[in-house]
């Protein structure tokens, strides 16, 4: 059974994160519409070969965020919330630049070093980036 | 009791045993025909024949149906079937007994119609050959017995060394029994009460056997 | 309907080497357990007795609502089992194999069955003996599948299977899962499948249960903590810390019971939070039986 989302096996992160963020992408760049119905719990969890308990608990979360709305007995679909990419996003960079933080630590980088090469970096992605999304 | 089950199981180990089975009725069957071509040596060919029939079943089919299935491991998929430890008991038993009994009745109708046809056997030597072939269907219950709860190749073997050994010894001490000694080398047949109570005994043995297969299976707490 | 599958009271199980102890174990409807443990710890012993095939000596044990070893031919109706040792007959056919089983239960599914031959690629009409180990497994789980069974026991599911195997294995025992009143228990050495699809997870060592709950749980509560101590001070002992790894000034903390509030304790002390790492369930499993085997022999 083919599934929408793939799961990595050498992700490091819990299961129902990666599941987050999947569903969150597919909401971002539009795959899965506002209003639209997802797969229930069991048949995500069927397509995925991965634990009901762990699918459940990402749908909990999502829920929680605001991502999909889970009606009692007719299944989910995402939340009719319009400002989601712009959060999703956020929600993305955040935790990208603790990481980044701990990781300026871990080198012994002071802030102003971080800062620097989180400029560098910026400057590089402006570059690649195809014109239409700038 | 679920008959419907053990029916199916008996089916079952028929299916698996068909090679067996048909071996013992072509046995007895050419056993009977060689007899019928007429003559002392053809008659001493054809009991050799259905004796040797008779000691392989009674001594491979109780391996078969029983040990093999803790030797070759199948016997926890049979125990996972919707069945109790009894109706598998009563499947094995039967099931075995009943591929016996085709060799066996081969040997006791053949023995009667020896007997019935006119310078046939002498009519003094019925109750022994009753008798021992009776004999012989305690020795192979012993065998079912044994194999079924011990489930152990080496303690069906002595089974079956142990039922040789008791045919032998049983065929000996009733011959020198004065209730049947006397009438047996007679051409009239001499029921006597001795010979009543030697083939009830049997009968109560082979009773006894079963019971006693019944009651440890029964007993066992661990069926792997 | 019983909302429990499977339930283990107090039980337990004498062998003059071994003993099962006091075994408690809930199972509910409509979910899937991991059980794992070492070879010998009692996964086996405690998976037949759950099928009526050993008597416990001491305990209830409650399956499918049924009482056992005592209505084992009521539930063995509705169990499909198969196990590691398990054999079918290498005389006869998968065919003759799955006219047998259709034959003795009522909800054999014959469409289902026969997609699971291709799927599993199998031929029905080939005997049992000329195929390899991994068919056999293959071959016994189609005839536990087919039936449909509300529970599924499986001792060492995909023990020796190839990969591709092991994962079309895995979507069949999820599949299973699709039905809300259909459960499954299985054990396994492969702690990453057992990760991946249980919803429940059980740890038996040495005949005990050392460790039961749910999968996300286990997950949540195991955490790694790599430190870098201050110069000249003394790790103090933490609650809530299990095992003491590392050395010098990088201790590497293991606890069972994770709470971020341990991160600011660890602060105050001076200690810089290195790294919090989560840990796969190989890693909490071992840990746990080391971390028992330790302060038993203690």
């Amino acid at each position: 059974m083919h599934s929408d989302l793939i799961i990595s096996q050498t992700d490091g992160r819990p299961m129902y994160l990666q599941i987050m963020e999947q569903i969150k992408l597919k909401v971002s760049v539009g795959d899965w519409a506002t209003g639209q119905e997802i797969p229930s719990i069991r048949q995500l969890a069927m397509a995925l070969r991965v634990s009901v308990i762990t699918v459940k608990r990402a749908y909990l979360e999502l829920e929680r965020e605001g991502v999909i709305v889970t009606q009692h007995g007719k299944g989910s679909l995402v939340a009719p919330d319009a400002s989601l990419a712009p959060r999703l996003h956020e929600d993305q960079l955040a935790e990208h630049l603790e990481r980044a933080a701990r990781l300026g630590e871990l080198l012994g980088l002071t802030p102003e070093e971080l800062a620097s090469r989180l400029e560098q970096a910026s400057g590089r992605s402006m570059e690649q980036l195809p014109k239409e999304n700038q | 009791m679920n008959y419907s089950m053990v029916t199916r199981l008996i089916a079952k180990d028929w299916y698996l045993q068909r090679w067996m089975i048909l071996a013992s009725l072509a046995g007895g069957a050419a056993s009977l025909g060689i007899v019928c071509t007429g003559g002392k040596a053809a008659f001493m060919l054809g009991l050799i024949l259905l004796v040797m029939v008779l000691i392989f079943v009674g001594a491979q089919l109780p391996m078969a149906m029983m040990v093999h299935e803790r030797k070759e491991q199948t016997l926890s998929f049979v125990m996972s079937l919707p069945i109790s430890h009894r109706e598998y008991t009563t499947a094995k038993i039967l099931g075995t007994l009943l591929i016996f009994l085709i060799p066996w009745l081969v040997l006791v109708l053949g023995s009667l119609a020896l007997f019935a046809v006119p310078n046939g056997v002498a009519l003094g030597l019925l109750p022994y050959t009753v008798i021992m072939a009776i004999e012989i269907l305690v020795g192979v219950c012993l065998t079912i017995a044994v194999a079924l709860v011990t489930e152990s190749q080496g303690w069906a073997v002595a089974a079956v060394m142990a039922g040789n050994v008791g045919f032998n010894i049983v065929g000996y001490y009733v011959a020198h029994l004065p209730g049947i000694a006397q009438g047996m080398w007679g051409s009239s047949l001499m029921w006597s009460p001795t010979a009543s109570t030697v083939v009830l005994t049997e009968f109560a043995v082979i009773v006894l056997l079963l019971c006693f297969t019944f009651f440890f299976q029964s007993r066992k707490r661990d069926f792997l | 309907m019983n909302d429990l599958s499977v339930e283990f009271r107090g039980v337990s199980k004498h062998y003059p080497h071994f003993n099962l102890d006091n075994i408690d174990l809930e199972l509910p409807t409509g979910s899937i357990m991991g059980f794992i443990g070492a070879n010998g710890a009692g996964k086996s012993t405690t998976i037949r007795i759950l099928m009526g095939l050993v008597h416990q000596d001491k305990g209830t044990v409650n399956v499918l609502g049924h009482p056992m070893p005592a209505d084992q031919t009521e539930a063995k109706l509705d169990i499909g089992f198969v196990s590691e040792d398990m054999r079918l007959y290498g005389a006869a056919t998968l065919k003759w194999h799955m006219e047998f089983v259709s034959s003795i239960y009522p909800r054999w599914d014959q469409a289902y069955a026969e997609k699971l031959v291709r799927r599993f690629d199998l031929k029905p009409q080939q005997k049992i003996k000329g195929l390899s180990h991994g068919q056999r497994v293959k071959a016994a789980l189609l005839l536990a599948l087919a039936r449909r069974p509300r529970l599924l026991v499986l001792d060492e599911p995909t023990t020796g299977l190839d990969p591709v195997a092991r994962k079309e294995v895995l979507g069949e025992l999820m599949a299973v899962l699709a039905d809300e009143d259909r459960t499954i228990l299985f054990s396994s050495h492969n702690t990453q499948d057992v990760e991946q699809i249980s919803d429940q997870i059980t740890f038996i060592d040495h005949g005990r249960i050392i460790d039961s709950d749910d999968k996300e749980c286990f997950l949540d509560h195991w955490r790694r903590l790599r430190l870098v101590m201050p110069q000249n001070t003394e790790l103090p002992h933490l609650p809530g810390v299990i095992d003491v790894g590392g050395s010098g000034r990088l201790p590497v903390l293991t606890t069972n019971c994770f709470d971020p509030a341990m991160l600011s304790v660890c602060q105050d002390l001076g200690a810089t939070v290195q790294a919090v790492d989560n840990m796969t369930l190989e890693e909490i499993f071992v840990t746990s039986v080391q971390h028992r085997r330790e302060t038993l022999a203690v």
